[in-house]
C-alpha cells in the first residue's frame, strides 16, 4: 500500500503548472513539500499584499488587488487546513498560521466610516437604545430624584448639613450664612469677571461633568451600587443648594437658574447612571446567562446610553457658557431649559421608529 | 512542562468565518503596560507641546487658550483610544509600536461598539485611580483604604484570568494579541539532502522508524535547522549516536557523516509519519504505541 502511493508520487513530481516561477529540483519529493512548493508562490503573494495593506492601509490596494487579497487568502487558510493533515514540515505551519493570522486582520477590519458611524447612531441607535431601557433609567432617575429630596429634607432641618453635602470649591462663596442679595447676584450674574472667563468656565466643566458621567457609568459594573450612590450624591448637593436659596426666598429664581442647563444636564447625569444600572443589573442577575455573556449582551446598550449622556453634557455646557449669563428673565430661561428638555424627549421617543432591525447591523460579523 | 507553558500564552483555536482555527499569542501585561505608558506620554506630550507653541506665539487670547487646553486635555482620554483603535483596526499609537493589537474574542471583525466599550472602562480602570492615586496625601485613612483596594482589585483581574483580559476586555468580548510575524524557512526535505556528489545513501527499514512520533521529528527539525545567532551549535555525532541507539540501525555511519545521516533520516522519518498520517494514525510522540492510560 505504502510503496502505491509512494509510486504515484513520483509519477506526479516535476512539474508545477501553478508556478512556472518555482524552480523544481530533480530530487524526488514528499508529497507535502511537493504541497508546498506548488502553492508557496500564493502565499508569497498574499504575503505582499498583507504587508502593504498593514502599513499603508487597505485603502492603497486596488482593485483588483484587494480581488485578489481576498481569493488568495481564503486559498492559504485552505492550505493551512490541508497542511496540518499532511505535513509535519514545522516551519511551513507556523509560517501559514501566522500568514493567515495576518490576512484575517487584514481582511476582517471594521468597515464602517466615522461619518456613517456617528449617522445612524443618531438616527436609530441612541433612542432606540433609550426606549428599550425603562427600568435601568427609572433607577437612574430615582437615585437623583431621591437624593435631592433627602437632601431638601435635611437642610431644612438643620443648615449645618449644607457643609457636609457641598465640596467648598462648588459652593464658592455661595454658603447659608451669605446675604439674600449676594445670593440673588450670584444668580443674575452680570458682573463683568464672570463674562470673561466665561468659555474657560463652560470648557472645564464640560471635561469634568463628562467625565463624572463616564464614571459614574463604568462604576455600574461593581453591581451598580456606586453609581446608584454618585448620582443620589449628586441629588444631596442639588437639594442642600436647592434648600439654601429657597428658605432665603429665591426659590422660584433659583429653579429657573438650575433649569436653563440643568435639565439637560441632571438628565444626562441619570442617564449615564442608567448606563451602570445595566451593566450592574447583569451582573446581579444575569438570567438564564453567564455573568460574562450577560454584561457583554447589556453593554451595547448601557455604552449607547452613555454616549448620549456624554452629548448632553456637551450641549449643556454649551448652554451654561453662553445662554445662561446672556438670559437673565427667569421665564425665559425656564422656557429655554424645559423646552430644550422636550426636544430631547420628542428625539429619543420620535427617532429610529420603524427600523428596529438597522440595530443589528451594528453587531458586525459577515463576510468581507 | 515547557508545552504547557506556551499553551498557556496562546489562544488556541480561534476560528474566524472561514472556520480554520488560528492561533494568536496573547500579549503579555508588560507589553501592554508599555503600551499604554507609551500613549500617555505621547499624548500629555503633546499638550506640553501645544501649550508652549502658544505660550511663546502668544496667538490667543489666555480664557481661549485656557478652553482648547481643557478641550484637549478632555479628548486624549477616552476620545484618542477610541478614535485610534477604530482607525488603526485595534492599535493604538503606543500598541503599534509595542507591536499589539485589539483583536474580537469570537473571530469576528472588530466592531466599534467593541471598542467604544472597553476604551469607555479605561476610566475606572486607568484614569481615575492614577488621579487617586496622586492625591492620596489628602485623603482619610478610609480613603486610602479605598484607593488600595481599587487598584488592587482592576490590577487583580488581567493578573487572574487566562486570556489577560482586563475587566473593559470582558465587557467588550476582546482580548489583546501580540502581532502575528512570520519568516518562511525553507523545507529541509528539499534544502538540505544533495550536499557535493559523493552522498551517502542511508536505507531505513520500517522497523526503524516505528521509534519515533511528530514531536521528536519537529524537535529533530529545530536541530537541524541553522543554529540562532550567539547559541552553540548542536553536537551531531552526539544526536546521531543516540538516534542510532534508539532505532536500531545497522549499517555504519562514518566520522563526519552524521549530518548528512541526520538529514537522511528526517526525510525518511517525515515521509513514513506522513504517509501514516494519512490513513488516520497520527503519532503524537515516541510514546504511541504504549496502552491508553
Amino acid at each position: 500500500m505504502t510503496d502505491a502511493v509512494a509510486e504515484q508520487d513520483k509519477r506526479r513530481t516535476g512539474s508545477s503548472p501553478d508556478n512556472p516561477a518555482v524552480p523544481v529540483p530533480q530530487v524526488e519529493l514528499l508529497r507535502s513539500a511537493r504541497f508546498r512548493v506548488e502553492r508557496e508562490g500564493h502565499w508569497r503573494r498574499l504575503d505582499e499584499l498583507v504587508v502593504r495593506a498593514e502599513k499603508a492601509g487597505p485603502a492603497s490596494l486596488s482593485y483588483d488587488e484587494t480581488r485578489e487579497l481576498a481569493t488568495t487568502y481564503r486559498q492559504a487558510m485552505n492550505s493551512l487546513s490541508v497542511a496540518r493533515d499532511i505535513s509535519l514540515d514545522r516551519a511551513l505551519l507556523d509560517y501559514l498560521e501566522t500568514l493567515c493570522a495576518r490576512a484575517y486582520l487584514v481582511v476582517y477590519a471594521p468597515q464602517e466610516s466615522i461619518g456613517g458611524l456617528t449617522g445612524r447612531l443618531l438616527s436609530a441607535g441612541i433612542p432606540q437604545a433609550v426606549r428599550r431601557s425603562a427600568l435601568p433609567l427609572l433607577i437612574g432617575f430615582l437615585a437623583m430624584v431621591l437624593g435631592a429630596v433627602a437632601g431638601y429634607v435635611l437642610f431644612t432641618g438643620d443648615p449645618g448639613w449644607f457643609y457636609t453635602f457641598v465640596p467648598p470649591d462648588l459652593a464658592d462663596m455661595r454658603t447659608p450664612e451669605a446675604s439674600v442679595d449676594y445670593l440673588r447676584s450670584t444668580i443674575y450674574g452680570n458682573d463683568f469677571d464672570a463674562a470673561e472667563t466665561l468659555a474657560a468656565f463652560s470648557s472645564y466643566l464640560f471635561s469634568h461633568n463628562t467625565r463624572i458621567a463616564i464614571l459614574i457609568f463604568s462604576l455600574g459594573i461593581f453591581l451598580a451600587l456606586p453609581s446608584f450612590a454618585l448620582t443620589f450624591y449628586n441629588g444631596l448637593v442639588l437639594g442642600a443648594f436647592f434648600g439654601m436659596f429657597a428658605v432665603k426666598g429665591l426659590g422660584y429664581d433659583v429653579f429657573a437658574w438650575l433649569s436653563i442647563h440643568g435639565v439637560t444636564e441632571l438628565a444626562a447625569i441619570c442617564i449615564a447612571c442608567a448606563g451602570g444600572a445595566r451593566l450592574g443589573l447583569a451582573v446581579l442577575l444575569p438570567g438564564q446567562r453567564t455573568r460574562r455573556d450577560a454584561l457583554r449582551g447589556q453593554a451595547h446598550d448601557a455604552v449607547k446610553l452613555v454616549i448620549l449622556a456624554a452629548l448632553m453634557l456637551v450641549a449643556a455646557a454649551f448652554i451654561e457658557g453662553f445662554l445662561r449669563q446672556l438670559v437673565q428673565d427667569p421665564k425665559m430661561r425656564l422656557a429655554i431649559g424645559w423646552g430644550i428638555g422636550a426636544l430631547w424627549l420628542a428625539w429619543l421617543l420620535l427617532a429610529g421608529r420603524g427600523g428596529e432591525g438597522q440595530a443589528k447591523d451594528a453587531r458586525g460579523g459577515g463576510a468581507p | 512542562m515547557s508545552r504547557r507553558v506556551r499553551d498557556r500564552k496562546r489562544l488556541e483555536g480561534y476560528l474566524p468565518p472561514e472556520g480554520v482555527p488560528i492561533s494568536f499569542s496573547i500579549a503579555s501585561i508588560g507589553a501592554r503596560f508599555g503600551a499604554q505608558v507609551l500613549d500617555i506620554a505621547l499624548t500629555y506630550g503633546f499638550i506640553i507641546l501645544l501649550v508652549y507653541a502658544m505660550v511663546t506665539t502668544g496667538a490667543l487670547p489666555i480664557e481661549a487658550m485656557f478652553a482648547l487646553v481643557m478641550l484637549c486635555v478632555f479628548l486624549i482620554r477616552v476620545p484618542y483610544y477610541i478614535l485610534a483603535e477604530l482607525v488603526w483596526n485595534g492599535r493604538t499609537v503606543g500598541k503599534r509600536l509595542v507591536g499589539i493589537r485589539v483583536i474580537n474574542a469570537e473571530g469576528r471583525r472588530l466592531t466599534p461598539h467593541q471598542i467604544v466599550a472597553r476604551n469607555l472602562m479605561k476610566e475606572v480602570e486607568l484614569f481615575t485611580p492614577v488621579t487617586m492615586v496622586f492625591t492620596v496625601d489628602a485623603m482619610s485613612g478610609l480613603g486610602v483604604l479605598l484607593t488600595l483596594v481599587w487598584v488592587l482589585a482592576v490590577l487583580i483581574v488581567p493578573l487572574a484570568n487566562r486570556r489577560r483580559q482586563r475587566l473593559g476586555d470582558m465587557v467588550a468580548g476582546t482580548i489583546v494579541v501580540d502581532n502575528p510575524r512570520n519568516v518562511l524557512l525553507p523545507d529541509l526535505a528539499l534544502s538540505l539532502p544533495v550536499q557535493g556528489s559523493a552522498r551517502p545513501v542511508f536505507d531505513f527499514l520500517p522497523s526503524h522508524l516505528d521509534i519515533y512520533g511528530r514531536f521528536e521529528l519537529q524537535t529533530l527539525e529545530k536541530v537541524l535547522r541553522d543554529p540562532v545567532k550567539g547559541e552553540e551549535p548542536p553536537d551531531f555525532g552526539q544526536i546521531s549516536r543516540t538516534i542510532i541507539r534508539k532505532i536500531g540501525y545497522a549499517d555504519p555511519v562514518r566520522p563526519g557523516q552524521e549530518r548528512a545521516f541526520l538529514n537522511a533520516f528526517y526525510r525518511a522519518q517525515r515521509e513514513h509519519l506522513e504517509t501514516l498520517r494519512l490513513f488516520g494514525n497520527r503519532r503524537e510522540d515516541k510514546f504511541h504505541s504504549a496502552p491508553e492510560s
